[in-house]
């Protein structure tokens, strides 16, 4: 059996860049990210898997990077907040954000991004769509109904 | 007494008042914020806590020998190590009847809470560290824990021998004529209250990296404090690194409400640890750590009683006001500023009552040390004034909109009985314009044809005034000690554009943008061409810290006493060049006009080249210095009010609450940016949401706290978020820059009062009115049963 720190090979591909590491069984996902990768715009808010400041898409599905751990990722196509903005303009959903105030302490922010990039991608969300699941991820600062606002008017100008 | 650093220059609103979108957004927003755990210094160790499993217990072992001889392991800390260099932080609050307590950096002998760090490993990685936590062995002998803060008052054991009858804080004072008061009184409405323990839970946890230089003597300490000029002071003062060589750094934050305001033993384990270690130490608080450990709020038993005439004036207040405190003082802010606040500041609110009989007492407990969480004391305070306004009006048959109307201030300037002067303010207009929201009579309505389907809604109210701008002349007004001033500097280069520097942190209230807003507007330059860098360093400025809703106030002043000088410079050699009288000039849209003259402008560009590179262009005596650094302190209390009305459901089926909308009204004089504003608004009464239905730590009889993840610790999401309508009323202070009051914690202020009046409201019918946050299903479905 595999011990917890042991080094196992992974191979993952993360905003569309290939990578090969030979990393600690036990390393979690959010942990290689941030410190193997340093992408750093991945949070780590609770490493329980409640406040969602961590979600990623692994495979274009939202996850709790910091309940995963590295091995798990092998062969998956992952992509965090980095990837949200082409070039130097940031996306739709980041340009409401802005527009609507829905972030303050910008800490939770790459979490209900991803999982906004996620629903909007499968479709067109009603107001009731985002908030049933956007209230996986929590915020102390803005009250939420900013964030609603934002990714429905992103949901609005999304191509359908 | 005056002095010159109260004064603020005037300045017309062009920027001020709009809504600006935040400059910090886009970094943040592509994952660009650097955020402390963000940070990596080379040859970093990593830090992690044993912590005490037993509330209260004397140590008989702590055996690390296992810890130490694990692979990766530099080395492992107990309570003698930490003690050689530092007995602990003396923590008290300032006031009359408050006893210190000494908090030691790691526990020896006895531990007094389950959190409280026994010991630290260090070791070249977290993962490292956190094995060798958990070969740390600790043998503990129990003692009996003390939980309960009223008994604790009454004697039995003690939580912490220094306090050996518990007592941390006691005091008061009988103003006006109480007796009488209650005498002559038509009725009294009283109760008990009990307002639940709090996290203020930020997203981001704390955490520390400290680095030290020994060539230099060179300490550097990274925290997201409020507070980071105080930090240095506790670095220097108790643990003796040389001021001019230590330097806290404060990145990006993600929210602090308060918790993130103390002084933590986290903070000075590190930079020992890095000095003696010699290499840079980090440490990153788990969410576990953070429930348990970085301080509680808001948690009182509260008894108060008002007298009315039988107009159904308030003519009388009686408040016994009981922290349960934890088994420390967490300095700055102590165990004692939430009792002490609610009970000798905020009893009387917005209501001409002339007699008050205030107690405040704090007691010792083998809990995690109280702190403070946004709107310490005047929560709980507000709480029980407005929810006792409620019963009143129920009791005397009237809307909760007439019955504060009876007793509310209508005329200004108004003394309370504590003394303290209200220079001006909207209190009945606030209830006015909330009556005028909701559309009472239609509310009424649509509860009857509901309540007659069984369905059970209710109208809460809540109205409140704040003391912002947290200032020396605040401080005075409340016979608290402290001396508060924060400066600015504002550097003008030579294309014209503007770097200010702020001795505030910031923790998302985007300083950085409305600071910009009030730059544009002294200076008349475009906000694209200003950077404002909101104390990153102390090496920076001087800041007394963001607390207590002063950010917008103080920083504001600061920056605009700072930029007047830059201001009065360019408008002299504007008038120099222009062959104007400086009186004559403006600086606006980029440039210096001549009132009256049209045509006969420079632009800021221009001057700002000419004051570095033409002598020719400068008039006589000018001083080419575009930087200036100025202090503030606003020379009286200032306070902004307002108020919340809240519509509830109530499930019969479940007891559950759900908020359907929330009508807000808020008088924070000048508004900088609505955006901004209206964002903590409803970030702060989602807070109060929380604290009235969902958030409770909860200790078990052993004195284990049992809610030590997200899980267990119910913050609100997204599908208790209700939807807001918000109205600003604008009464300008005559004594800041501008006429700007500090709002930040005005939602979590009233917002439970709102909700807990609206369940009662909604459960009017049954005969129980409830008393206690948060609302539990249990007690809703018990009031709807019978």
């Amino acid at each position: 059996m595999t011990q917890p720190a042991e080094h196992v090979s992974v191979q993952v591909e993360v905003n569309g860049r290939r990578y090969q590491r030979s990393v600690m069984a036990r390393l979690t996902l959010s942990d290689f990210l941030r410190d193997e990768l340093g992408l750093t715009g991945t949070k780590v808010g609770c490493e329980h898997g409640v406040c969602g400041a961590c979600t990623i898409l692994i495979d274009d599905e939202p996850a709790r990077s910091c309940l995963m751990l590295t091995v798990q990722a092998d062969g998956k196509k992952i992509r965090t907040v980095e990837s949200l903005a082409s070039g130097r303009e940031m996306s739709p959903l980041q340009a409401c954000f802005q527009k609507h105030h829905a972030l303050q302490c910008g800490f939770c922010t790459a979490g209900f991004l991803m999982s906004a990039t996620a629903l909007l991608e499968e479709g067109q969300p009603t107001r009731e769509d985002i908030v049933e699941t956007l209230s996986g991820h929590y915020c102390r600062c803005t009250g939420y109904s900013p964030i609603i606002d934002a990714v429905e008017e992103a949901a609005a100008k999304e191509p359908s | 007494m005056s002095f010159p650093h109260s004064q603020s220059p005037s300045i017309a609103a062009r920027s001020i008042g709009a809504r600006v979108p935040r400059g910090d957004d886009p970094r943040l927003l592509t994952g660009r914020g650097q955020y402390l755990a963000d940070i990596v210094l080379p040859g970093e160790l990593h830090a992690c806590f044993v912590r005490s499993s037993a509330a209260h217990a004397r140590i008989t072992r702590v055996t690390t020998d296992e810890a130490r001889a694990l692979d990766g392991v530099v080395a492992v800390w107990t309570g003698e190590d930490a003690a050689k260099f530092c007995e602990g932080i003396v923590g008290e609050l300032e006031v009359e009847g408050c006893f210190a307590t000494t908090m030691p950096l790691l526990a020896r002998d006895i531990v007094r809470y389950v959190g409280e760090p026994v010991a630290v490993v260090v070791a070249e990685s977290r993962y490292v560290a956190e094995d060798g936590c958990d070969l740390v062995d600790v043998d503990y002998e129990p003692l009996e824990p003390v939980l309960h803060p009223r008994s604790a008052l009454e004697g039995g054991p003690s939580a912490n021998e220094e306090l050996p009858d518990n007592v941390a804080l006691r005091g008061g004072k009988v103003l006006g004529d109480v007796e009488g008061a209650f005498n002559d009184a038509a009725r009294v409405i009283e109760a008990t209250f009990h307002s639940g323990r709090l996290s203020a839970g930020p997203m981001e946890t704390r955490g520390v990296i400290a680095s030290y230089d020994w060539t230099s003597r060179r300490l550097r300490l990274w925290t997201g404090s409020q507070m980071p000029h105080y930090i240095k002071y506790c670095l220097t003062a108790y643990l003796g690194f040389p001021e001019n060589e230590c330097e806290v750094l404060t990145p990006d934050t993600g929210g602090g409400f308060g918790q993130k305001a103390h002084i933590f033993p986290e903070e000075m384990l590190l930079p020992l640890l890095a000095r003696e270690l010699d290499r840079p130490v980090k440490w990153v608080e788990d969410r576990r750590e953070n429930l348990m450990t970085a301080t509680h709020a808001h948690e009182q038993f509260i008894d108060i009683a008002y007298a009315f005439d039988s107009d159904a004036r308030a003519t009388g207040v009686r408040i016994r006001a009981t922290g349960d405190g934890g088994a420390y003082h967490q300095p700055p802010w102590s165990m004692g500023v939430e009792p002490w606040c609610t009970a000798m500041v905020t009893p009387t609110g917005v209501y001409d009552i002339p007699a008050a009989d205030l107690t405040y007492e704090a007691a010792a407990t083998n809990k995690t040390p109280i702190g403070a969480y946004r709107g310490v004391g005047y929560m709980a305070g507000t709480l029980v004034r407005e929810c006792l306004m409620d019963d009143a009006a129920r009791a005397f048959k009237l809307s909760p909109f007439d019955i504060r109307r009876r007793s509310v201030v209508r005329e200004f300037p108004w003394t309370n009985p504590q003394g303290i002067v209200y220079d001006e303010g909207s209190w009945l207009q606030t209830i006015d314009e909330l009556e005028r929201m909701v559309d009472y009579p239609a509310f009424l309505e649509r509860q009857a044809a509901l309540r007659a389907e069984g369905r059970f809604i209710g109208l809460g109210l809540s109205v409140f005034v704040e003391s912002s701008g947290e200032s020396t002349a605040m401080g005075k007004a409340h016979d608290l000690g402290g001396i508060y001033h924060d400066t600015a500097t504002v550097k003008m280069e030579p294309n014209g554009s503007v770097t200010v520097t702020i001795g505030l942190t910031t923790q998302g209230q985007g300083h950085r943008t409305t600071m910009a807003q009030v730059v544009a507007d002294s200076l008349g330059v475009p906000l694209e061409a200003i950077t404002v860098r909101a104390a990153e360093s102390t090496t920076y400025g001087w800041g007394s810290g963001t607390v207590g809703s002063r950010g917008a106030v103080i920083a504001g002043g600061a920056v605009l006493r700072a930029s007047n000088v830059i201001r009065t410079k360019l408008v002299a050699l504007a008038a120099s060049m222009l062959e104007a009288d400086p009186a004559d000039i403006d600086l606006v849209d980029g440039a210096a006009v001549v009132l009256g003259v049209p045509g006969s402008s420079v632009s800021i560009i221009d001057l700002a080249t000419a004051v570095y590179f033409d002598q020719s262009a400068w008039p006589a005596d000018f001083d080419p210095t575009l930087e200036a650094t100025l202090a503030y302190d606003p020379a009286r209390p200032i306070f902004s009010n307002g108020g919340h009305a809240m519509i509830v459901e109530v499930a019969p089926e479940t007891g559950f609450v759900t908020v359907e909308k929330v009508f807000s009204v808020e008088d924070c004089g000048t508004v900088i940016n609505p955006d901004i504003v209206e964002g903590q608004i409803r970030g702060g009464v989602v807070q109060g949401i929380g604290a009235a239905l969902l958030e409770r730590l909860v200790y078990d009889d052993s004195g284990q706290l049992v809610t030590t993840t997200l899980l267990d610790y119910h913050m609100p999401s997204m599908d208790f978020s209700p939807p807001f309508e918000i109205h600003h009323l604008e009464t300008p202070s005559s004594h800041t820059p501008g006429g700007i009051k500090g709002m930040g914690e005005s939602g979590l202020i009233a917002a439970p009062a709102a909700v807990l009046n609206a369940v009662n409201d909604a459960l009017s019918h049954t005969g129980t009115v409830l008393h206690d946050i948060p609302i539990t299903p249990e007690q809703v479905l018990r009031a709807l049963r019978g």
